[in-house]
């Protein structure tokens, strides 16, 4: 038999889930209480178990799809099982309707307007009730429940909203209902409209989507964004790491230039504490953070996210690229944990590894800096009088103006470079963290 | 063994912890012997991996979307097995909705507790429990029905004690306090437990009270409180052998706090990842009350590890048939949910009765 396994409300109130992961592919035998499918909701990320013993025959949905709450997440064929309990298991009918139609105008009866009074009043509340001692016109402009903003979306859009059938609670006309009737409004002249082909296909916002959204707003409201960009000839870093790549690659790590910029931020954050910072409005001070710990932008499919390495001037090159190869391969799976991704004290973004010279990084607020790795290229840059060919690497950098003053900004990019141009110092210069950071013993 | 003098050296304003073996199932207290027999002991051990079978199978009967939500008991098992175990036919049991293992053994069916959590109505009248209330959803308002029960239990001249239990969070609450204070003032035998977990869903305990531990709230009421380790089944049954003991005999309330944590989500619809980190939860894995006692026994050579997948599969086995007991079990008759409450149903009733079936009928089968 086929046994249809459909994505329940799982959350107390939840309408819809988006597909994470799927553990089984179709054809594949599976036992009941073995997981199924990751999904993604709005109180919950977890996996469903299979409730039945079989093999999958279908699966619905792709990652990133999502499912509707009583929409099926996958078939399973039931071997030895047939008939009557496909039946029933197919049938799940809806109750029949009550035998007691509650006869009140203008309920859920698609095409009529709510009108108020009547009994549709709202409990706990005043409106409507008015209405109902008014007399009610009965042609003409009839009397429609909405919020005020969902009066004036209606009128921005050139919709009666008493032509509306409102779906909220006691026949409220909803925002939806009114952006739903937007579509079914006939064209304004033509008899007959052409076929008009839709404008945009809407997609609803992932939760990850929605916090990035939200965080770029916080940090844009509330840090006065301030930029600088400079470049620097590396070609001793570009042979550094071409000696160090296959000695890593049989540990079994890729090595980047990232490393060697985490290690030169992290060493000159020793000296600007002040980049490693917060600012606390409200109890008017500036919060020096006694670590290092630097956030790192990775691009991943479903949006943005920045794990962070805790203590980053105290780690080696190789523990840097490992963590880095790390992330890599979890982030885009989804598999970092909460803690990885707090408790960052600055941020890299490397967009220069997908594409572009210079940015304008918006900083992760609250935090008060960011850097930015742009793509190193072959240029003719001058050296000793001469014009030779360099690998010339682009750094951009935004600072929260508030406590960061151009001067610091400067200084601290200066020693930066100067770091990157000679990767001996890098490793000359670092005392392995062991002094450790003081952020406030500048 | 746990007595009077025993309570003295554990003053819970002293902010002392009653613990009788650590982590690791070594005994702390020298010479510390059990009242239970090296057989109830197994047995309570066996009932601890029944009923954290049950509960994680629960918890995948609502993902499968057979069970409408659940509160997972993990991590805490051990107090509701030693309450159990101390817990007689006549004294009252009065849960707030995270004690499985404690109406199990009132005799509450595995079957009744997933009819509860399927929104069946069915499932809070017990066939065969005696002396058991309902889940509490209203956090600590079971606390006064306690109150109220021990109140009844001097009234009627019965030797008898309530078990009345609440979470960290529930001490928060007005009713904890007035439930307190009535059992003292009216010298009620009730043994009220806080099952300390270190969460009221997202709140952390430090969010929750100033007060250097829970127990301590015990002494404004004029009460003996006690705080035990609640990974410790030893030490959480010497306790409720105690306390019942002293309830019934001095007709006295007595708080025990239980010091635990909640391994699991909240319920079904919480997800602690967004709250607390993992090295915290790891920490706390290491002192898990079955793991506990496993290496007790298995010192003690009176536990063969190897034997647990097979048992543990039989338990599957009985929990399963169980659930389908619960799956099975005739439909609530949607009347019944408007019908009771006046005499003709007024029209806002009938509106949202009509609204519901509307919502029934169009539902993705959500019944």
């Amino acid at each position: 038999m086929k046994y249809i396994f459909k994505f329940a409300d799982i959350g107390e109130g939840l309408e819809e889930g988006i597909i994470i992961e799927w553990y089984v592919e179709k054809g594949q035998s599976i036992s009941s209480g073995d997981p199924v499918v990751k999904m993604e909701t709005d109180k919950v990320v977890t996996d469903i178990p299979s409730p039945k013993d079989g093999i999958i025959s279908q699966r619905f949905g792709a990652v990133g799809d999502t499912i509707k709450v009583g929409d099926a997440l996958v078939e399973i064929d039931i071997p030895g099982v047939e008939g009557e309990e496909a039946v029933k298991t197919a049938a799940e009918q809806p109750l029949p309707p009550s035998e007691t139609k509650v006869e009140e105008k203008g309920f859920g009866v698609v095409g009529t307007i709510e009108v108020a009074g009547e009994g549709a009043y709202l409990p706990s509340s005043g409106e409507g009730l008015p209405a109902a001692e008014a007399p009610v016109k009965q042609e003409g402009t009839r009397k429609v429940l909405a919020t005020p903003v969902a009066r004036a979306m209606a009128k921005d859009l050139g919709i009666d909203i008493t032509t509306i059938t409102g779906t909220g609670p006691a026949g409220r006309v909803t925002k939806k209902d009114i952006e739903r009737s937007k579509h079914q409004q006939p064209a304004a002249s033509p008899a007959q409209p052409a076929p008009v082909k839709e404008q945009f296909t809407s997609q609803p916002l992932s939760m990850i989507r929605k916090t990035i959204a939200r965080n770029m707003i916080r940090s844009k409201q509330n840090a006065t964004h301030m930029s600088v960009m400079d470049e620097v000839e590396i070609t001793p870093l570009v042979e550094a790491r071409a000696s160090l790549k296959p000695h890593f690659a049989e540990l079994g790590v890729n090595i980047s230039y990232l490393p060697f910029v985490i290690r030169a931020v992290s060493m000159a954050l020793r000296e600007y504490p002040i980049l490693n910072a917060e600012l606390d409005m409200e109890a008017e001070r500036i919060i020096y953070k006694n670590n290092i710990n630097i956030g790192i932008a990775v691009d991943a499919d479903d949006g943005l996210v920045v794990p962070v390495i805790p203590d980053t001037d105290q780690k080696s090159l190789l523990e840097l690229a490992t963590k880095l190869n790390d992330f890599a391969t979890r982030a885009p799976k989804r598999e970092l944990k909460l803690d990885e991704l707090k408790g960052g004290t600055f941020s890299i973004t490397s967009f220069g590894s997908i594409g572009g010279y210079y940015a304008v990084p918006v900083i992760n607020y609250p935090l008060v800096a960011i850097l930015g790795v742009g793509k190193i290229t072959h240029k003719p840059v001058a050296k000793d009088g001469e014009i030779v060919v360099g690998n010339v690497l682009p750094i951009s950098m935004s600072v929260d103006h508030r406590i960061v003053d151009g001067g610091d900004v400067a200084r601290f990019l200066n020693l930066v470079l100067e770091y990157l141009q000679n990767p001996l110092l890098l490793l000359s210069m670092w005392d392995g963290g062991k002094e450790g950071y003081k952020g406030e013993s500048k | 063994m746990f007595d009077i003098k025993t309570l003295e050296s554990y003053q819970a304003i002293d902010n002392k912890l009653y613990q009788v073996m650590d982590a690791e199932g070594k005994l702390v207290i020298p010479k510390w012997k059990s009242s239970l027999d090296n057989e109830q002991i197994v047995q309570a051990y066996r009932d601890l991996l029944f009923v954290r079978t049950a509960d994680m199978m629960a918890v995948a009967y609502q993902r499968q979307g057979r069970m409408f939500t659940y509160p997972p008991n993990l991590g805490q098992e051990a107090i509701h097995i030693a309450a159990g175990l101390v817990m007689q036919e006549k004294d009252w049991l009065v849960p707030a909705f995270r004690e499985l293992g404690a109406w199990l053994a009132k005799g509450v069916k595995l079957s009744e507790v997933f009819l509860y959590f399927r929104g069946h109505e069915d499932g809070s009248r017990f066939q065969e429990a005696n002396r058991v209330l309902p889940v509490a959803v209203p956090i600590s308002s079971q606390l006064l029905h306690a109150s109220g029960l021990g109140y009844a239990l001097n009234y009627q001249g019965e030797d008898a004690a309530v078990f009345a239990f609440v979470g960290d969070g529930g001490t928060s609450e007005g009713d904890f306090h007035e439930a307190l204070n009535f059992a003292s003032v009216w010298d009620a035998p009730v043994v009220f437990v806080i099952q300390n977990n270190q969460f009221a869903i997202s709140v952390p305990l430090a969010m929750q009270t100033r007060s250097k531990n829970l127990a301590v709230k015990g002494i404004a009421y004029g009460m003996e409180s006690i705080m035990v380790d609640g990974n410790d089944i030893f030490a959480m049954h010497d306790v409720f052998s105690f306390a019942r003991d002293y309830a019934v005999t001095n007709k006295r309330p007595i708080l025990i706090e239980a010091v635990t944590y909640r391994a699991g989500a909240h319920t079904t619809s919480d997800d602690p990842t967004k709250y607390r980190t993992s090295e915290e939860e790891e920490e706390w894995a290491k002192k898990d009350p079955v793991l506990r006692l496993q290496k007790w026994l298995t010192r003690k050579k009176l536990w063969d590890v190897s034997t647990e997948e097979e048992l543990i599969a039989s338990y599957r086995k009985k929990i399963d048939a169980e659930f389908e007991i619960a799956e099975h079990y005739p439909e609530y008759n949607i009347d019944d949910v408007f019908g009771y409450l006046y005499e003709e149903m007024p029209d806002e009733l009938k509106r949202q009765k009509n609204d519901y079936m509307n919502f029934i009928n169009s539902s993705g089968g959500v019944k």
